[in-house]
Formats: structure tokens, sequence, C-alpha cells
């Protein structure tokens, strides 16, 4: 009976322990919650002086505070200077995520009860539309710069702005591929069996809105090329990077649909690849931002869009290789906006067969 | 009087201790069971088994088993030899062979997978190193390949239980087969092979286990094949759009089922086949004396099993790391630590990632050691019902594979009538972490408790030390070397664990393991690979330190 009585003294103090921790735990959640809610609460306040005062000016004192959730695709350096830039500018935290476009809107899915992103970034113009036809996004008409940038790019109301644009084509080793393809349809030749990889659209936006594009003109008869391109042992390889790494190294010798500014970054770092666009056209995926209509910071939000179509994001955008959203900032070291042949594509219906032109996909390639 | 609040004390501690695992383990996988079944009109029990009929996912679950089987099969040809040759033959002196084993068994699979589709694959390491090779890498990338990797890193397991099952037979019966005449594979067929095959049951089906609930290799090497199991599919279906929930939790049940039931199959068995081994005579081996060619033959075996688990991947891993340019290969002159300086940069993302995974870890590595320990006390000896189910849920989080937990723990805390909002925040990671991690403290600290005799604690008693006395002074010293292996356990599981870490992270934050992942996806490989050499150094050092520490202790100690 003793032994038990010290064993229990024991049990007592560990239990007394476990309890401390566990009450720890529940009150760490409440404690957080005031915590933003009073961020919340100097929000509105900081708000109300600045209102309906013209908006040129006032956007630098405008009192910005608290913390931006930020959703954003690739490139991950590029949206990681363009945080650091905001930051320095406004003095608003950002808490990143990143990710390809497919696990950002699962993220979203996700939380949907308890929605925290405020802007999300996005490399696919049909997911952007999705996400207004749903109502999620928020309208944000003066934007600054917005009347500058490619109008087919955003959308009129401007619930999205495409920042900037990235372009498919064929991306090759150039020490493994003395003679590139020309055409989509010379990939399905006998010289290329087993040795192009394909992005998934499950992952890549813009792969997604090449498949898509590609259909929306094509019809059902575009799917014959896919299957084509499937029965010449095209694999499909994750991402972007991930398909296009297998080139750099020369597992693979090409990659179809491939982003243009990941090879051109790899190309200027010395790695042997270079891209060319078919002469029939291909698909610039445009990549739009959008805030989120239950962001509990909206004019941080919306200082992150003006940031975003500002000068500086356009030339860092241009020194990614990605093309600049904005007509009147020109791309570098890259062909721009005229002179990639495109195909024609219907971004309405892209954004209505998305998901079944997904299912499809991986079906087929899997 | 006093017997009265005590055995309320240990009432309540127990009614706590079921609370908090039911609210960490049971109610995230019934929620699991619960929303696969549930449909839009209301409760369909067979609804699992319709979605994998009604789709292709029935050939993921075959996949899951077939590769299971495989890599049960894998290890048994690696492990079985070598579980030999270091326990009967004079080979068994160089301990440190144990050590050196533990390495693939410790290196993350899916850094391990990484490293070999680097080195088999067109244009790899391989044909830069013997061009003729080219003929046949190819095949590698097949089922075979998938099995190869996979058993190269869980053979260790099976090994060191194998050895010590041979280490238990005692020589005497052997010696007796062979005075009455037995051959040698008459020997090993009629004695060694049954007394073995309990353990080895053992062994096989938590290897089974291991293999179906893998994730890494599925993620990296299984996907490049295209060859998808299921908790690649569960993972796709929750992170990748279109996400779908129902298909999840139906794999998820489906995989949860399956371990549950191998894990009943394995008590069966282990109940039912075993047998005393240890008797009061000690226990004696015979140590066979090998000719010059057999020793050679042995040494062979056991250089190439440890050029294949440990060389080819660490020897990939690194040359990834170093490498300038990826596209000229292996040339000098394209060795570079730039990567190393750049992860390494104060302030840089990579090394913010290292020190989340630092602090996570250890933050939920001292959770898990009071709590494991408090459970390990709780369930004592198991003798009572409650004793019994405290240690069934404590330890489930080991058979269950851990993306059925994390999708368990995501609808329970990401449901919308949670009140506690730990979704989304560094405490959900480290609740994660805690539930994955619990079993190994609460398994090394019930193993040094049971060994206590109460006569210690009488001892305590009669010299009149108060509870808290004989606690801190007797109870505390004696399990705080299983306190200290579940830690450490735990800490170097946390820093690399990855599957948990990819689908809970709040949105700014990354770890060591969804960094590495990250570069392989979308980044760059050689940052990903110089962040795995830190991590697993890193790790590793820490642990000899430790270990290093803790046996001057115990030598210069009572």
């Amino acid at each position: 009976m003793k032994i038990r009585g010290l064993k229990q003294g024991a049990l007592l103090l560990l239990t007394a322990m476990v309890g401390f921790g566990a009450a720890g735990c529940g009150t760490a959640g409440p404690a957080d919650k005031t915590a933003s809610s009073a961020a919340n609460g100097a929000a509105p306040k900081a708000e109300q002086p600045v209102k309906e005062v013209k908006a040129e000016n006032i956007k630098e004192d405008k009192k910005l505070s608290g913390k931006l959730v930020v959703y954003s695709a690739g490139p991950n350096d590029l949206a990681v200077a363009i945080q650091k830039g905001y930051e320095a500018k406004t003095g608003v935290k950002i808490e990143m995520f990143q990710g390809t476009t497919g696990k950002i809107l699962s993220r979203m899915e996700a939380e949907k009860a308890n929605p925290v992103v405020d802007v999300v970034v996005l490399a696919s113009l049909p997911s952007a539309q999705g996400l207004k036809r749903s109502g999620l996004t928020m309208e944000y008409k003066e934007a600054k710069n917005a009347d500058k940038l490619i109008p087919e790019w955003s959308d009129k109301d401007g619930s999205f702005f495409g920042y900037s644009a990235s372009a498919l084509g064929i991306g090759f080793n150039t020490k493994l591929v003395p003679n590139p393809p020309k055409e989509w349809a010379d990939l399905t030749k006998e010289e290329w069996k087993g040795k192009v990889n394909i992005p998934d659209p499950a992952l890549s936006g813009s792969a997604l809105d090449f498949v898509t594009g590609y259909l929306s003109g094509k019809g059902d008869a575009g799917w014959e090329l896919l299957e084509q391109y499937k029965k010449n042992g095209m694999a499909m390889a994750g991402a972007n990077q991930e398909a296009l790494d297998p080139i750099i190294t020369g597992a693979k010798s090409i990659v179809a649909a491939g982003v243009d500014y990941m090879t051109y970054q790899a190309k200027a770092k010395g790695e042997p690849v270079d891209m060319i666009y078919p002469a029939s056209g291909t698909v610039i995926s445009p990549r739009p931002a959008a805030i989120i209509k239950t962001t509990k910071n909206a004019d941080a939000a919306k200082a992150y869009i003006d940031y975003l179509l500002s000068d500086e994001v356009q030339k860092m955008v241009a020194d990614t290789y990605l093309l600049p959203g904005r007509k009147d900032v020109p791309a570098k070291d890259r062909p721009g906006v005229d002179q990639i042949p495109q195909m024609k594509v219907d971004w309405a219906w892209m954004d209505a067969n998305g998901d079944a032109v997904t299912k499809k996909f991986s079906q087929l390639f899997k | 009087m006093q017997t009265t609040t005590l055995i309320s004390v240990k009432k309540l501690g127990m009614t706590l201790a079921l609370l908090i695992l039911a609210v960490l383990v049971v109610i995230p996988l019934v929620l699991i069971l619960l929303t696969s079944v549930q449909t839009e009109t209301g409760w369909d029990w067979l609804a699992p088994l319709r979605t994998l009929m009604g789709s292709s996912l029935g050939e993921v679950f075959l996949n899951s088993i077939g590769l299971g089987l495989a890599v049960v099969a894998g290890t048994t040809v690696l492990a079985l030899p070598l579980a030999w040759i270091l326990s009967r033959t004079d080979l068994k002196r160089h301990t440190w062979l144990d050590v050196v084993l533990l390495i693939p068994f410790m290196t993350p699979p899916y850094i391990g997978s990484m490293g070999w589709i680097l080195f088999m694959q067109t244009n790899g390491y391989m044909e830069q190193l013997i061009p003729a090779s080219a003929a046949w890498t190819q095949g590698f990338f097949s089922l075979f390949g998938m099995t190869a990797i996979m058993s190269f890193h869980l053979f260790p397991f099976l090994y060191l239980i194998l050895r010590n099952a041979l280490v238990q037979i005692a020589g005497g019966k052997e010696e007796a087969a062979s005075v009455h005449g037995g051959t040698f594979l008459y020997t090993f067929r009629r004695i060694v092979m049954p007394l073995l095959l309990s353990s080895y049951a053992m062994g096989a089906l938590l290897i089974f286990v291991k293999t179906i609930a893998e994730f890494g290799t599925p993620a990296t090497f299984g996907r490049k094949i295209g060859f998808y199991v299921l908790t690649s599919e569960i993972h796709k279906y929750i992170s990748s759009w279109p996400i779908d929930f129902g298909q999840a939790t139906s794999l998820a049940s489906l995989l949860l089922g399956t371990c549950l039931l191998i894990w009943y199959v394995q008590t069966v068995i282990s109940q039912r086949y075993t047998y005393a081994m240890i008797g009061g005579k000690g226990a004696r081996v015979t140590v066979l004396r090998l000719t010059i060619w057999q020793r050679a033959l042995a040494w062979l075996y056991v250089a190439a099993l440890l050029g294949l688990s440990v060389v080819i991947p660490y020897f990939s891993i690194i040359t990834a790391s170093l490498l300038k340019l990826r596209g000229v290969g292996l040339a000098w002159g394209n060795f570079t630590f730039q990567y190393y300086i750049e992860l390494l940069a104060w302030g840089s993302r990579s090394m913010e990632a290292l020190l989340n995974s630092l602090s996570l870890s250890l933050t939920a590595a001292t959770i898990s050691v009071v709590l494991g320990t408090f459970f390990a006390l709780m369930i004592h000896r198991s003798r009572t019902r409650s004793e019994r189910l405290t240690d069934l849920f404590s330890l489930l989080p080991n058979t269950v594979p851990g993306i059925v937990i994390v999708v368990g723990l995501i609808l329970l805390w990401n449901a919308p009538w949670m009140p506690v909002r730990l979704y989304n925040t560094y405490g959900m990671v480290v609740l994660t972490y805690v539930v994955f991690f619990l079993p190994y403290t609460v398994q090394y600290v019930k193993a040094n408790f049971a060994q206590l005799d109460a006569s210690l604690f009488q001892a305590g008693k009669v010299f009149g030390g108060s509870g808290f006395y004989i606690f801190r002074r007797i109870l505390l010293p004696l399990i705080l070397p299983g306190m200290l292996a579940g830690w450490m356990m735990t800490f170097t599981i946390s820093v690399r664990e990855l599957v948990a870490s990819l689908m809970i992270l709040p949105p700014s934050m990354e770890t060591s393991a969804t960094y590495i992942f990250a570069q392989f996806e979308q980044g760059k490989v050689s940052l990903g690979m110089a962040m795995a050499v830190v991590s697993v150094g890193l790790t590793t050092i820490l642990l000899l330190g430790l270990n290093k520490l803790l046996e001057k202790r115990t030598i210069g100690g009572p």
C-alpha cells in the first residue's frame, strides 16, 4: 500500500505538469486571437483620416500597419524580393506561403472555413477568373498604373491584375539537341521517343494554361496530339522546375510546354539550355494577383497591388526574365510579347473546363 | 483515508491520460472513418469501397500492397545473411558495423531517393563514371528500382531484429543437433528457422507497414516512374488542385484499416510463437571460425551492402550539393561551395527554415517526453483495462501511417465548429510532431520503469521520504535514461519530418525538410542537397555528442 502511495506522488506531480501543459496550450489560442483582433482594430482606425483624399500622394503617407498574408506562386526569388521591397516601403509585415498555383488553390480550399489569406499571386489566368466567379476576390479599380497594363491579362473590373506573364515553349538541352524541333507536332516523332518531359497541369498553372488554351482552340481534336505525345513516351514530371531539371542534367532532352523564364534563367547561369516558340503559336500565361474579399487588412492589400504594378517591381519582373505586365516596361534579354507567336485561345472556355481537362490529362499521362 | 485520496489521484491521472489521448489520437482517426462514410444524403458504410471501385484507385491499393511485399522480400534477402554473418562468425567483434548500418535507416527517404535518381538517371553520375552502364541504367527506373531503394533504407531494421534473435538462440541448441548428427542445413532448417520465425514475422510485418506508410520515396521516385501508392495519392488529393477530401479520407481509412489488421496479425503471431530462449544456463554463442576465403566472401558481402546503401546515396547527395553547373556534370573545376555559403547566410530563407526545424523539434521533443513519461507511468504494467487502453492508444501512432494521422488532425483542428484555432499556427505543427513521436518515449520509459523493483520505493518510504522526494530521488534518476533516449529520438526524427510539415505548416513557415522538398520541386536541387547534408550532419553530430556525454555519466556515476 505504501509503495503505491509513493508512486502516486510521482504520478500526481506528472499529472499536474501535464495539466499545466494542457492549460498552457488552451490559453495560447485566445491570446493569439486578442493580439490579432487588436491589430485589426488598429487598421480601421488608421484608415479613417485618409479616406477620400486624392489617391496619388497619400499612398506613401497612409499609415499602414499589421500584417499581410500573401500566397504567391514562384519564382521564389522574385516573390521574396517583392516581399522585402514592400515591407521596407510600407512597414507592413508579410507572411508568405510560396507554392505552385495548384498548391495555393488547395490551401485556400482547405482553409475555406477560416480563411487567412489576403492576397494571392497565381501563375494561371483562368484560376483567377475562377476565384472571381466564386466571389472570392475584391475589386480594386483605382489601382495605380492599372491603365498601363496589357488589357487582356487583367480583369476589367479590377478583380485581378496580370502583373507579369510567361510564355510556354519548347525547351531543350543544347548539347543533346543540335537541331531542335520547330513545331508542337514534331515532338511526336520517333527521334524524341522517351526524351521529352511535360509539366503536370495539376501543379503548374502555366502548363494548365497551355493545355486548356491549346484545347480551347482545337476542340476535342486537340486531345489527339496529347495522346500521340503519350504514345511517344512523353513523361509528366511535376511542376515546371521539376520538368526542366532533367533537361539541364541531360536525363531528358526536351521539355514541352515549359515556362520560358526558367529556361532563360538557367541559360543566363551558363547551363546548356535554350527555348523556341513554335511558329503555329503558343500560349502566353499571365500571372494574376488578386485581393481576397475576406482580407482583414484591405489597405495593405491594395498597397501590395500598387507595389506590384510600380516601376520598381516591373523592373524586377523583367530582371527575372518574365514578361512585364505593363506595356511601357520592356522585356529584358528575351523575346517580348510582340515577338512571340500566339495561338487563339478562349479564356472563358479555359476557366470553365480547367478541372475536367486536368483530370483527363492526369489520367492520360499517368 | 490516505488510500482513498491516492486511489482518486490515480483515477484522476488515468482519466486525464485517456482524455488527452482521445483528443490527440483517437478522435482524429475516428473523424477520418466518419468523414469517409458520410455522404450528402446520410451514412453509407460502404462508401470508401465504392470510391475505390468507382475509379482507378483499386490499382493504387494493389500497388501499395505489392510494393510492401516486394520490399519485405528485398529486405529479407539483404538482412538475413548479414544477421547471420554478424552474429555467428568472427566478424561479429566489429561492433562499429552496427553503428554504420544505422546510417541508411537514419537517412530521410526523400533525400536518399533523390540521391539514387541523380545517380542512375540518363547522363547521371553512374553514366558519367562508367559510360557503358547507359545500357542498363534505364532498367532501374521501375518497380525494381523502387523496391531496391526502399529495401536499402529499411533493411537495418530487420537486420537488428534478426541478429538479436540469433544471438538469443544459444549455441547449445545447435550443438545438440550437431551431436545427434545434424548437418548445417538440417540444423538451420529444424532448429534455427523455427526459433527465428516469430522474430522474423514481427520484423517482416513491421517492414510491410513501414513500406505502405512511407511517403518520401513514392513522392520522389514513385512519381518519376508513374508508380502511385496510397500515401502519394492521399497527399495529392489534399494538396494539389482540384482537391478532394472525400477521396483522401477514403484512401486514408483504407490505409488505416490495412495497418491495423497487420498489427493485429503480428500480435497474434508474437503471442503464439514465442519460445523461452533465455534459460538459467548462460547463453553461449559459438563463433564460427572462417577460412580465409569465407572471410573474404563475408567481407565482400558487407562491403557491397554498405556501398549500395550508404556510399552511393551519399556520394550523389554530396556531389549534387557541390556542382556549379549541373549541365556540365562531374568535372574538375565544376565544384563550388557557393550553395553552402548561400544556404547558411544569416537571415536567408534557408537559415530560417533550419532554425524553425530546430526550434520546432526542441519544443516537440520536450513536450512529448513529458507526456510520454506520464503515459508510461500510467500504463505501469498494463494490468487493468484502462492501463491497457492507455498503452494501446499511446502506441497507436507507431502503427498508423503519418499521413493518416495528419489527415485526421486537419479534420479535427480545422473543423468549423472547433473553438481553439490551432490550425495554421506553430502550435499545430508541434502538436502533430508530439502525436507522431509519442510512442518512442512511452516505449523507452515503459521498458525502463518495468525493470524497477518495488523494493526500491519501499526503501525510500521506510526512510521516511515523501512522495515527491521519492519521485525526485529514486524514480526520476532511474527512468531518466529512457526519457533521454525518447527525447533524442524525437528530436532527430522531428528535424527530418516531411509529410506533416508539408501539409500543415502555417503559410509563412518552412522547415529544413519542406525546404529541401521545395528545392527538388521548384527550385535548385543543389541548394536542397546542401540543406540535406547540413541537417543530417547537424543531427548526427548532436546525437553523437549526447551519446558521449551519457557514456561518461554512466561510467562516472553509480
